[in-house]
This record gives C-alpha cells, structure tokens and sequence, in this order.
C-alpha cells in the first residue's frame, strides 16, 4: 500500500523507501502493541491462558483489527486496490 | 446469418495463440501470487491467506491460543490449513490462467511486430534509412511494395494497396490513398503490395494500435473498472461484516458453555466470506477483454467496454452501417426539358475530381451513355464535398460551375444564380426518394439539368440485429445526410426506432447531447473526421480502423474490421460480462446458506441445535471440512464459465434477472446441500473425520 494518509512510515520523521523495512516496522509495531496488550487479556481471563497463550491471543487481536482497519480502506479506497 | 457468424468468429487478426504450457505456466504462477503483496489486492482472497498462516501455526502447535479438548486437534487443523493453501491456490490458478491466455495472445501479436527499416524524411527531403522502434510521432516516411509499414499513420501522398492480415485476418488487399475518411490511415505490421505511399507517423514507439491491443490482452496494467471496483467495495463489506461476527463468536460460544477452537472459527469465517466471486472476479474481467479482443477490437480501456453493457441508445450512421455503403448511381432522370445525354454530360463533368465510389459510378453510367470530356480537366478546378454545403463539382475554365449535390442545396445555389427551380425536380426527387434512393441534383450555373438516382442496399440481417437490440432495451437511431423521405423509407425497411434526416456533424452531437441529457448511455460509430466531437460526446465511440487518424483518437474503441454493425457485438460482450459477475455473485453468497446448515449445527451441537443438521452429517469435524472442500472446489468448477461467460440471451432486463436469480439463485442455495452431503459421505468414507 503506497502513500498511506494515515501512516507515520512516509512521515519526515522517518522516511523508510523499501518494503523489507516498512515490513520490519510494522512488525516491531504490532509486537510493541503487544506488549500492552497481552497483559491485558491474561488479566482479564483470571490467568486462564498462560503468558505464550496471552501472547498469541493479543497478537491475533492485533492482527484482526489490522483486518477490519484494512477493510475499511477497501470499502472507502477502492482504487488503491 | 449463421453462416456469417460462423465467418466473423473465424477472423483472428493473429494466429491462434498457442496454448500449449498455459497449465503450467499458470501452476506456476499461482504459487507466485502467494506473496502477500499480491495478494492484498484480493480483501476476500488476502483474509483466507490470512487464516491459512493462522491455522499453519495451529497446526504446529495446537495448543497456541489455549487449551483443546479435542482428540487430535493437529490432524483436524493440518486438514482445515490444506485446504485453506489449495482454496488461495485455486483462486490464483483462475486469474493466472485468464491472464495467461491474454499473454499468449499477446505473444502471438507482438510476433507480427517486427523491428523493420523505415525510410525516414529529412527536412531537407533526402530519404535516411533508421529502425521503427526511433519513428516518433510527425515523422515522414516513405513506403513502398513489399514494405511492412513500420508505424501506424496517415496518408499523405501516393496510392497503394495494403495486406492488412496481419491485423485483421483479411488477406484481401485495401486501398490507401490521402484525404479519404475510408482510406486514409495505416496500421503498423501490414505490408504494402504495390505502388508507395507518404505516411505521416501518428503514433509514438510503443504506443501504436497492436501495442494498445498487447496491453489489453495482457492484462498485466489492468485496472479496476468502476463496476469491478463497486463489487469490490461489496465484497470487502460482507468480509468486513462476516469478520465481525466471528470476532464476537467466541465470546458467545463461551457464555454457552460451548467453546469454539481459533481453526473452526477461521473455517466458518472462510466459508461465509464470498470465496467463490472474491476467487474469480478478475478472471472474468480479464476474461471478458479477451472476447473484445478475440472480436477484433481495439479498446482503450475495460471501462469502455463495460460502458457497453449499459448502453441505452445505438447512434448509427445509414450508409455503410445499415445500407452497404457503396451507392452506385443506377439512373439519370432528365427535367427541365433537357436530354438523357445533356444530363449524362453535366453529371460526367461534375464527377471527375470526385474519386469517392459514387463519383465513379456515376462517371461509369454516364459513359456508358456516351457523355465525354471535351475539355482538358488540367485547366478545371474541382469543388470537394463538404457536410455544409451537401454538394461538389467543377468550375471550368470560362467560369462555367457544375454542381451536384443534395436537392434543396442545389436549388438554393440555383436560386442565388438567379435561376429557376422546375416542378418535375420535386417530382424526380420524390419518385427516387420513395424507392429509398438518394437524388443528386446536377446543374450547370442556373440551369438545372436532371437527377441521379443513386441506389443504396439494405444489409442483410440488420432487420433481425434491430429487433435483437430492441429486446435488449437499445433504442436505434439513424442519422443520414439524405432528405427526409428517403430516410423514412430506410429506417422502416431497416427497422429502426427513429431516425434523423439532412443530419449535419453538429446533429450528431446535438442527439447524443439530447439523449445523454435524459440520463442514457449513448453508443456511437463513426470513420471520418467530422465524426470526430461525437465520438468523443458518446459514451462508446467505435470509431473504424479504415477510418482517419481523428476518429480513432477520438473514439474508445477501434474495429479492425471496420465493420459498424460490430458495435451490436461489443454490446452483447459488455452486458455478458456484467451478466456473468452478477450471476457468480448470487451464486457465491446464495452457497452460504447451505454452508450455515453444515457449519453452524456443528460448532453447537452440544447446545441443542444439532437438530439444524438437516444433511445429516456424520460428524461436527467431517462437517466443517465437508462445508470447506465444497468451498475449495467450486471455484475450479466455475472457472470456465467465468472465463466462457453466461451466454448472452437478448431478453429485457426483468426477464434476465429473474433468469439468473432463478438458476444462480436457487441454484446457488440447493447445488451445496447435494455436494456437501456427498463430500461428507466420502471424508467418512476415508476416515478424515
């Protein structure tokens, strides 16, 4: 996806031109959201899920609202696709 | 009438492309769409890819996102993720396949390009030998027989004749000559048999008509066409909606006590979400170009041939279109009191700068009833046909003007000579008019000398094709330059549903103005240049490849074979491909009901609502993987008729939809229940599940 409004790669704080590299920093950001995230969910299940389960779980979370953002960009950005 | 279809059908303006490797090359190229940057161009297809990597690492480790009651939860995940891989396979392997048939197309056009040798024009007028490949776009080149035209152009001098096979199937020679609407324009490739031509490059490398068409065919720059873009958005909101639902899934399931494993929530997930046309929607439109292609038709876009199939209104022109176009003059009437020889006479001298083949019928007839040059046409002028002035002729050297041209225009140039207009002129003019002819007056100063009766040919079978757009909803109109009893008397022969008659350029603009205006879709061919603005006003202009270089540029499609009544035909491929996308449409989404009943009893059988499985599957497992094989399946079971397309049937609109919903429709929920149940009986039968 080229020339995302809403991304923070093609800002001039960080100008990043290869795929490999947006890839690297989109994974670090989702693992970094993940660390807030797991914590979350092995809480609320009352410790249920261990700490590899809480993580696998927050990331899937993550990983589905990528989804529904991505969506939301084919239905209001079609030609891009 | 079948016999003709059968000929245009036969017309390749290429060898057949080979198939031979398009399998494999389309294996191939279905692990290759597998990188994740293509595949996010597909939504529906992108969230299968999704759940495939989801339930892989489930498989390796099934305990990843927590604790499974299940008895081999490995095998059951290992089998949902396989089928998952081949359901994205299958998909790529419907679009490969599409775009690999364009491809080879494309090969076998691109093998009639050759690099050849052109004679360039120097500003200085020496001739300078350089590759085609550095012609640009101005240059001045020199061809003569036996020379591949090396770019596509107009004429400017000279006279020859061309072999346009290479492009059109047709190895009968054509004419090229300058000045002509008809004749006037070459297509890089085709070879020149006799004599030379001066031909003005029109085109940039690469940017000629075979390069045009090797880009459509190819597919490889394709974009979405608005229709294919608005079933994206739908097919992106029902995944959205879907995802939704099994996002919100498992906490339902858990509050029923009836927890659902992260695999069986992805397989319901893929198999709501509209696999089936996400999988095949861009077969079909690549599809679909390769039919315009395969007709021998340029189109500059898919949108231009989607417009096609919501085309409203046919703006035609009569000759050439609905009469077969060469009117040859059949008979002189004499008024005034002069003789068949005086008028065979002025009409001889008023045809001789006329080189169209009416000006050589009429040269021919009048010779035949012995009427002679008895002046050297080195010291006459001639006086073109314009569409304003409807007449043309020759002013002598003593200052003589001989005209002929349409009644009313030669009356009004015999008046302002202060002549008088005779009563057995609208006699002639009416008596040829109601034979469906076209009278050209003839006159010498203000003397009018007789009429000539020119004889113009319905083509066979226009009737039928009328009648056929009719029931399709398209409304016809003529326009002709020809009086208005004489275009009475072909629009009723020829069935058309209006006609416009002593039509100017600017009428053609002005109808399809009128008519867009109303909120239709106008559809329109043309060959000269004055054609032009109105191609370019309509909404589809197919504009003739043996037309001038205006009209093609103009126009958003071109016809090789230069043949107007081929617009009925891109219609009928226009509205087959949005036929074709709907009815897969209803097809995919009417399947999940079916899908529900295997699916949805199974996940909640403990529940209570086992008794929803009205197929009778063995098993909550055997289900799930039944509900997906058949959602795998169905999408190489469909690939030939998204590739063939639904046959086009001239019905009206409601007749079609109810058509389609009821075969598509119906068929679409019942087909599913019948082959998930005989899936199930055979992942039973082999002990999957």
């Amino acid at each position: 996806m080229k020339n995302s409004q809403f991304s923070i790669l093609n800002s001039s704080f960080i100008k990043l031109r290869s795929y490999p590299q947006k890839l690297a920093v989109y994974f670090l950001t989702i693992l970094g959201l993940n660390l807030i995230v797991s914590p979350l969910v092995q809480a609320s299940t009352g410790g249920v899920f261990s700490r590899g389960q809480s993580y696998a779980l927050g990331l899937l979370g993550l990983v589905t609202i990528s989804l529904f953002v991505y969506l939301f960009v084919v239905i209001f950005q079609p030609e891009r696709f | 009438m079948l016999k003709k279809r059968l000929l245009r059908s036969e017309r390749r303006h290429t060898p057949k492309a080979k198939s031979k490797g398009l399998y494999s090359r389309a294996i191939k190229q279905a692990f290759v769409k597998l990188d994740p940057r293509i595949s996010i161009k597909n939504p529906v297809m992108f969230l299968v890819w999704v759940g495939t990597v989801v339930t892989a690492l489930v498989t390796i480790n099934p305990e990843l996102f927590g604790d499974v009651a299940d008895n081999n939860p490995r095998l059951f995940n290992g089998l949902i993720t396989l089928i998952l891989f081949v359901t994205l396979l299958f998909a790529n392997f419907a679009e490969a396949f599409a775009e690999g048939r364009g491809k080879a197309q494309a090969d076998a056009l691109r093998a009639t390009k050759t690099d050849t040798t052109a004679r360039k024009i120097l500003p200085d007028g020496s001739t300078t030998d350089v590759s085609s490949t550095s012609l640009k776009r101005g240059d001045q080149i020199k061809v003569i027989a036996g020379d591949i035209i090396p770019a596509d152009g107009e004429v400017l001098g000279g006279m020859a004749t061309v072999d346009e096979s290479a492009i059109t199937g047709e190895s009968a020679p054509v004419l090229k000559q300058p000045g002509t609407d008809i004749a006037s324009s070459v297509t890089g490739g085709t070879r020149i048999l006799s004599d030379e031509l001066l031909i003005r490059v029109t085109s940039d490398p690469g940017k000629g008509f075979i390069d045009r068409m090797i880009a459509l065919v190819e597919g490889a720059e394709r974009s979405k066409t608005p229709n294919e873009i608005a079933l994206t958005v739908l097919l992106a909101v029902l995944t959205e909606v879907f995802l939704i639902v099994i996002a919100t899934l498992p906490a339902i399931a858990n509050y029923v006590n009836s927890p659902v494993s992260i695999a069986v929530l992805i397989a319901l997930l893929v198999a709501l979400i509209p696999t089936t046309i996400g999988g095949l929607l861009s077969a079909i439109g690549i599809a679909g170009m390769d039919r315009v292609a395969q007709f021998n038709v340029i189109a500059t876009s898919g949108r231009a041939v989607e417009a096609c199939g919501d085309i409203n209104t046919l703006v035609l022109d009569k000759t050439g279109t609905i009469t077969l176009g060469n009117r040859l003059a059949d008979e002189f009437i004499p008024v005034n009191g002069h003789s068949l020889e005086q008028v065979a006479q002025i009409a001889l001298v008023s045809s001789i700068f006329d080189e169209t083949p009416e000006g050589r019928s009429i040269i021919n007839l009048a010779e035949k009833l012995g009427a002679k040059i008895d002046f050297d046409p080195n010291t006459a002028n001639g006086i073109e046909f314009s569409a304003r002035t409807r007449m043309s002729g020759t002013d002598l050297a003593d200052g003589q003007e001989i005209r002929k041209g349409a009644v009313d225009a030669i009356k009004g140039f015999v008046r302002s000579r202060g002549g008088k207009i005779s009563p057995d002129l609208d006699n002639a003019y009416e008596s040829i008019s109601l034979l469906g002819g076209t009278p050209l007056a003839v006159c010498q100063g203000e003397e009018i000398y007789g009429v000539i009766y020119l004889k113009d040919i319905i083509k066979t079978g226009i009737k039928e094709r009328f009648e056929q757009l009719r029931r399709m909803g398209i409304r016809t109109i003529m326009l002709t330059g020809d009086n208005q009893i004489t275009a009475s008397v072909i629009a009723r022969e020829a069935g058309v549903d209006d006609f416009i008659a002593e039509a100017t350029p600017e009428d053609k603009i002005e109808v399809i103005r009128a008519e867009q205006a109303k909120g239709k879709l106008v559809a329109m061919t043309g060959d000269g240049t004055n054609d032009a603005p109105a191609l370019a006003q309509a909404n589809v202009g197919v504009a003739m490849n043996s037309g001038t270089q205006a009209a093609k540029e103009a126009a958003n499609m071109v016809d090789l074979d230069s043949d107007p009544t081929k617009l009925i035909d891109i219609v009928t491929i226009g509205k087959q491909l949005l036929i074709t996308r709907g009815a897969l449409t209803t097809f995919s989404i009417a399947n999940d009901i079916a899908k529900y009943f295997a699916i949805i009893p199974a996940m909640f059988a403990t529940v209570g609502i086992g008794s929803l499985n009205i197929m009778g599957l063995a098993s909550s497992q055997s289900a799930i993987l039944s509900a997906l094989i058949y959602n795998a399946l169905i999408i190489p079971a469909l690939i030939p008729l998204a590739l063939k397309g639904i046959k086009f049937r001239p019905l009206t609109a409601d007749q079609l939809l109810q058509r389609n919903i009821f075969i598509y429709g119906l068929g679409g929920v019942i087909a599913p229940f019948i082959a998930i149940k005989v899936i199930d009986l055979c992942v039973t039968a082999v002990g999957l599940a």
